[in-house]
């Protein structure tokens, strides 16, 4: 056999035995455009587990990334569902049902509450904002320490609290420029709900008005500006949530707001040392939010997905949510091992608050940019 | 009578041949620049100077740039980029010239060590390069360890102020500032220094009339590539700077990338162009009037 009858051959073996896999399994096809390590648990994790209880499944994980790379697939299965045609989408890991416009009007979404979910009823209730999006996997800011200058029994449990705790510490708190990372800007978030009652309810997606909405934020401003002074170097923000992740591992500072995700793999890789302490304000957290997982009904698979939504709120991914993607479980923490329960007993979120996305990130961004961040003095 | 006559016909094809495919050749570059940067540039400069107007129109105004120097935050930032800049150029001279005079002149194995030392830096990335300045120059970082070892007191860190850009760029710049310098030193003859030496003529009369006269062209192309990649860096500003005042790298994709305000980032682009461009024209005109004089000079 020479070179070209070898390639030849091995083509039409590997075409057989493509087709052969293709034929004896389902092509389920599940999409997600969030950061590598989220794809990389659905490829690793999520899909050998899946495919070992159910043989005739291949789940197919496409990354749509580059950010709304999903809003695409949906617009073409809500055109599917007009042509009654094959929308060749099963599943979206992470998509907001109330994003593409007439999608919830034309029924595209499946009713998860109302589809036989066995485990629905272990979720966090704080975590379900529509009937039509599956929270499995939360992340919230939250105060990461270092218990070896501060102990537990000593740590901030109030915004009033921890404002005392920096004024009476100078330089021992960072965090970051909030365009520039969640943990920085959730923190600049709380600071705006401090000084509007703690009332998240108070800014919505659609109630930004230039001039009077700015006015809420300032207020805002000025506590971040009160305690600017009593930052690291006398009011310096760091470049992102692993800028200052690093700080807090140098021992350049003693706490920052961090992501719980990020906090729980960086202390599981030796990254903060194990001395590192995780705490959530009681008085009103710090933003956070879950993923949201969607179902169309006209999925191929429709019967699947229901299972695939069923199997991610089990007991065994939850607690690999955790313990593989240090990210918060959607049940509630009862349903999930006594252990697990008491080593993350402080970073076990009371209430989720968000803050809505739209006008007011421009607005809360450069408003910091323009007032907050100059504020440095050099003396 | 063929065989006579093809060579004779055949030549003036050839030179028509020779005249056309340098063009041709030239023409590629030329038509993706035009395409995908002169005429991006020109089309973002013509549309700075256009702001809506009464019903739906559009009308001639340089209120877009009465906007941006009006407003102290973003006149902050602009000044704070041309200060980075006037720094960072003026020390990475001041540490280029004497390295690229040592290099150029000194003998034996030392030199070719310092000489890779000195190009290492090209080969980092610049990301690699902020964290590595975070882990030593920064706050309880290898330095302040150090520092701390030896019974000194803690050094007051540069990482998030304006010089943590400045060291970083001239970390990132020295390579080409040493490169381009050692290129205007080959035009100055061992000969002509030891000359100069003969006649009892010091280091310093050596430099300023040997050295410096024969390097002109070669110091403004140093010069105007240091400030176009300075004026215009992004990552170490973004990384190692302050939170305010900006560079303008960083603040014309925050106003772009985050505030999705349009106009105010092609203004602040068109005036980081502008400030560019002269430093682009004094290379162009640096390397023309080397070019007719190095022409001038092989008639001769």
């Amino acid at each position: 056999m020479n070179r070209r009858e070898f390639l030849v051959a091995g083509a039409i073996a590997g075409l057989a035995a493509s087709t052969r896999l293709a034929s004896a399994a389902v092509r389920f096809d599940m999409y997600t455009d969030s950061d590598a390590n989220i794809s990389d648990f659905w490829s690793n994790v999520i899909k050998p587990a899946f495919e070992a209880s159910n043989a005739d499944v291949d789940l197919n994980v496409v990354i749509a990334r580059t950010g709304g790379g999903t809003t695409t697939v949906v617009e073409r299965a809500l055109a599917a569902l007009a042509s009654k045609t094959d929308p060749q989408l099963d599943f979206i890991e992470e998509f907001d049902p109330l994003s593409v416009k007439g999608a919830v009007e034309a029924g595209l979404w499946t009713d998860l509450s109302k589809a036989g979910l066995q485990n629905y009823g272990k979720l966090n209730k704080d975590a379900i904002q529509t009937v039509w999006s599956l929270p499995y996997r939360g992340s919230q800011v939250l105060l990461a320490y270092d218990t070896t200058k501060l102990p537990k029994d000593k740590v901030p449990k109030t915004f009033a609290d921890l404002v005392a705790w920096i004024k009476a510490n100078p330089g021992e708190f960072i965090y970051n420029r909030p365009d520039k990372g969640g943990s920085g800007g959730n923190f600049v978030r709380r600071a705006i709900h401090e000084a509007n009652g703690r009332d998240p309810g108070v800014f919505k997606i659609d109630n930004y008005k230039k001039g009077e909405s700015d006015e809420l934020l300032a207020k805002g401003f000025a506590i971040l500006n009160d305690i600017a002074p009593s930052l690291y170097d006398k009011g310096s923000y760091t470049a992102g949530n692993s800028a200052s992740l690093q700080l807090l591992a140098q021992g350049a500072v003693t706490m920052i707001p961090l992501w719980s995700d990020m906090a729980l793999q960086a202390i599981a890789k030796g990254v903060l040392p194990e001395t590192t302490g995780l705490v959530q304000l009681s008085d009103l957290a710090l933003c956070g939010g879950f993923s949201a997982a969607v179902v169309p009904v006209n999925a191929a698979n429709h019967a699947v997905a229901v299972k695939l939504a069923d199997f991610l709120l089990s007991a065994d991914i939850q607690t690999k949510i955790i313990t593989d993607l240090g990210g918060f479980p959607a049940v509630n923490w009862s349903e999930l091992p006594a252990d697990l329960q008491a080593k993350y007993a402080d970073v076990i979120p009371a209430s989720i608050p968000t803050f809505p996305g739209g006008d007011w990130d421009a607005a809360i961004n450069d408003g910091w940019y323009r007032t907050v961040a100059p504020s440095l003095s050099r003396s | 009578m063929h065989e006579a006559a093809s060579p004779l016909s055949r030549t003036p094809a050839v030179s028509a041949r020779s005249r056309v495919l340098p063009l041709l050749l030239v023409a590629t570059p030329v038509l993706l620049a035009l395409w995908l940067v002169i005429w991006p540039a020109a089309e973002a400069v013509i549309l700075t100077f256009l702001v809506p107007g009464e019903g739906g129109t559009e009308v001639w105004s340089t209120a877009n740039y009465a906007r941006f120097f009006g407003d102290s935050y973003s006149v902050n930032n602009f000044t704070n980029t041309l200060w980075t800049t006037a720094v960072t150029t003026t020390i990475l001279l001041v540490i280029g010239l004497p390295l690229a005079i040592y290099l150029r002149f000194a003998k034996g194995q030392l030199p070719a060590t310092v000489q890779s030392l000195v190009m290492f830096p090209m080969f980092v990335p610049s990301i690699i390069v902020a964290y590595a300045f975070i882990r030593t120059l920064g706050p309880n970082g290898t330095v302040d360890i150090f520092l701390h070892a030896v019974g000194l007191p803690r050094m007051r860190t540069p990482y998030l102020t304006p010089w943590g850009p400045v060291i970083g760029l001239v970390w990132d710049g020295l390579p080409l500032t040493v490169l381009l310098l050692l290129s205007g030193l080959g035009n100055v003859t061992r000969p002509a220094v030891d000359a100069a030496r003969d006649v009892g003529a010091g280091w310093l009369a050596i430099l300023v009339y040997i050295i410096l006269p024969r390097m002109r062209s070669s110091l403004l192309v140093t010069l105007s590539f240091n400030v176009l990649g300075i004026f215009s860096s992004f990552t170490l500003p973004y990384l190692l700077g302050p939170a305010a005042p900006e560079m303008m790298g960083p603040f014309m994709q925050r106003t772009f990338g985050d505030l999705q305000d349009v106009g105010m980032a092609r203004t602040q682009a068109v005036i980081t162009f502008a400030v560019c461009l002269l430093f682009g024209a004094l290379y162009v005109w640096s390397i023309a009037k080397g070019r007719t004089k190095s022409a001038a000079g092989g008639k001769s």
